[in-house]
This record gives structure tokens, C-alpha cells and sequence, in this order.
């Protein structure tokens, strides 16, 4: 009966266990960008040119990466609930895209073309645009990056 | 010689208002997979390429998969993993096609008109026809670009446990939205 309670209570730990871990998985959220520490800081023009000169090694060395990218803004795309900031290679086309986290957002409809400013984000990748028939790296869950 | 390059100059300005390709870098699709017993398979992608042809009618997508933003970390981890969409492989989603009853859109007239549009849907490295139905808006020199539609994940050889527990929805709803300046 001893040896059968014994088995009971290590079952009930090993089932309390797995609910809490399934618990904290289903929980996981993001953190703010702005407080994440970035793995890089890059300038904008020399960031697309890597991603030009060799896209695949680009990608494998920057993707899902937390990364600070100094440039000039070129361009906003604001809709319903984007506000996107571009930063431009006129020689070519090339370009990156930056879409800011929804707590940030208003620091994106704030900047202006022309503007320096430096911005940190998670890589998402860079390809090749059969539509623009040009290079583009795209970044996700962005903020202004304030260590500026 | 004055009232030819007066006239050049006007005819290539009226050209570049009325340009017939529009393009966008800031189009939005919303990906909901979500089921009763899970919410959190919903994503959206913000920086999605699209453009339309307003002469031709011919209307293009492209959505690079790892720009989908999750809110929690390891369903985006799945969504990107080999056993989902693989993104390293089949990095990016293609829509190409054309609006169907171009007839009955006016682009120089403002008003929301139904369309529906046809073409190649590709993902996870498959192409498959599609149609879907959706609305074109006309305001000014604006054009904005609506659709609902869903599709069969097993068509697109995605496949995977979570969707056999009903984690994962077999038919997920997309939401399109693109706004041509």
C-alpha cells in the first residue's frame, strides 16, 4: 500500500509538472523589442549590399536575429494599422522594411523622411522580389532603438 | 517646337497620375489557424509585396513566411520548422492572377466594387489555382484591395500533428488587405 501511494504522489508530480510546463509554453510572449539585447548593429546601405553580395549566407547569419540598423528613412507606408519604415538603396532598388511592434507604433508615425535614426528589430529575412524585381530584407516586431 | 515639348511634358505627366501599375510594399495578411481549444496559432505579416495592374487587371502577392509575426515564440518557431512550412526552404507565398470581372470596376470612379480574382496560389513550394472573392475600394488616387477567403492545408502538403489534435485549424483564414496610393 506504501510502495502504491509512493508511485501515486510521483505520478500526481510528474502530471503537475507537465501541466505547468504546457502552461508556461502556451504563455510565452515576446518581449519588447526595445529591451532585448541586439546580437548586431549594422548600417543600412552596407546591411542591403551584404544581403546582395550573397543572400543565402546573409540569411543564415541575420535570420530571427535581433538586430540595430542606423540609416536614413527614404519612405512610410502608413495603412489601417501599419506604419512601416523603408530604408532605401536608390542605385538599385534594394531595400529594408521595418514593421514596429504594436506598443511602438506611434514612434514609427512620428519619424520623417530624411530622418537618421536608428532602429532595432527581428530579422526576418532578405529575397528577391519578382513583383519589384529587387532585394528586400524584412524586419518584424521593431522599435526606435534609443542607445542611439 | 515650344508647344510639342508642352505637349510631351503633358502627356507624360498625365501618364506617370494614371499610372496603370500600382505596387505596394505595406500590404497586411492576417493568418488565423486557430481552433476551440487553441487561440494562438493567429499571425500577421505587415510588409507584404503586392501590386495591380489597373489596365490589365492583373493583381500579384508575395509574402516572405518568416515576416508572419507571431505573439508567442514557439508557435513562430513551429510555423517556421521543417515539419510546417519550412521557411528556409520555401521562403516565400505567391499569389498571381487577375480580377475577373475587370468590366465591372471603375478606377477613376470612387466607389467599392465586388470582384473576384483568379490565379496561382504557391506555398510550401506548391501552386495550386485559387479564387477568391474580395473588394476593390476607389477613393481619389487611392486604391484599397480587400479578401477573405481560406485554404486546405493538405492541398499545400502541410501537414503535421498539431493538426491532427485539433491545434491547428485544417482550413485557416487568410485576410488580405492592400492599399495602392
Amino acid at each position: 500500500m506504501k510502495r502504491y501511494k509512493k508511485w501515486l504522489i510521483a505520478l500526481g508530480v510528474v502530471l503537475l509538472a507537465g501541466v505547468l510546463v504546457i502552461y508556461y509554453l502556451f504563455n510565452l510572449k515576446y518581449d519588447d523589442t526595445a529591451t532585448v539585447k541586439a546580437d548586431f548593429t549594422v548600417n543600412a546601405m552596407d546591411f542591403i549590399k551584404e544581403f546582395k553580395q550573397d543572400m543565402a549566407a546573409a540569411n543564415k547569419k541575420y535570420s530571427e536575429k535581433i538586430i540595430v540598423v542606423n540609416g536614413t528613412v527614404s519612405a512610410i507606408e502608413m495603412a489601417d494599422t501599419t506604419a512601416n519604415i523603408k530604408m532605401i538603396d536608390t542605385t538599385n532598388g534594394a531595400y529594408i522594411i521595418f514593421a514596429f511592434q504594436q506598443q511602438h507604433l506611434a514612434e514609427a508615425k512620428a519619424m520623417k523622411e530624411g530622418e537618421q535614426v536608428s532602429i532595432k528589430g527581428s530579422c526576418s529575412n532578405g529575397a528577391f522580389s519578382s513583383i519589384l524585381e529587387a532585394e528586400y530584407i524584412t524586419f518584424k516586431r521593431c522599435a526606435v532603438n534609443n542607445k542611439f | 517646337m515650344k508647344k510639342t515639348i508642352l505637349s510631351l511634358a503633358m502627356v507624360l505627366a498625365a501618364g506617370l497620375l494614371f499610372a496603370q501599375k500600382k505596387t505596394t510594399t505595406s500590404a497586411v495578411i492576417n493568418f488565423d489557424a486557430t481552433t476551440p481549444i487553441d487561440a494562438l496559432p493567429r499571425a500577421e505579416n505587415k510588409t507584404v509585396i503586392a501590386s495591380l495592374d489597373t489596365k490589365s487587371g492583373t493583381i500579384a502577392f508575395e509574402a516572405a513566411i518568416k515576416s508572419f509575426a507571431f505573439s508567442n515564440p514557439k508557435i513562430q518557431e513551429h510555423f517556421n520548422s521543417k515539419g510546417w512550412m519550412d521557411s528556409d526552404q520555401f521562403s516565400t507565398a505567391i499569389f498571381k492572377g487577375s480580377i475577373v470581372n475587370l468590366k465591372d470596376v471603375k478606377f477613376n470612379k470612387d466607389g467599392t466594387y465586388a470582384v473576384t480574382v483568379s490565379g496561382d496560389l504557391t506555398i510550401h513550394g506548391v501552386t495550386k489555382p485559387a479564387e477568391a472573392k474580395g473588394t476593390i475600394t476607389v477613393a481619389g488616387k487611392s486604391v484599397k484591395a480587400t479578401s477573405d477567403f481560406s485554404i486546405k492545408l493538405e492541398d499545400y502538403n502541410v501537414n503535421g500533428g498539431a493538426i491532427a489534435a485539433g491545434k491547428v485549424s485544417k482550413e485557416p483564414k487568410i485576410t488580405v488587405v492592400a492599399e495602392f496610393q
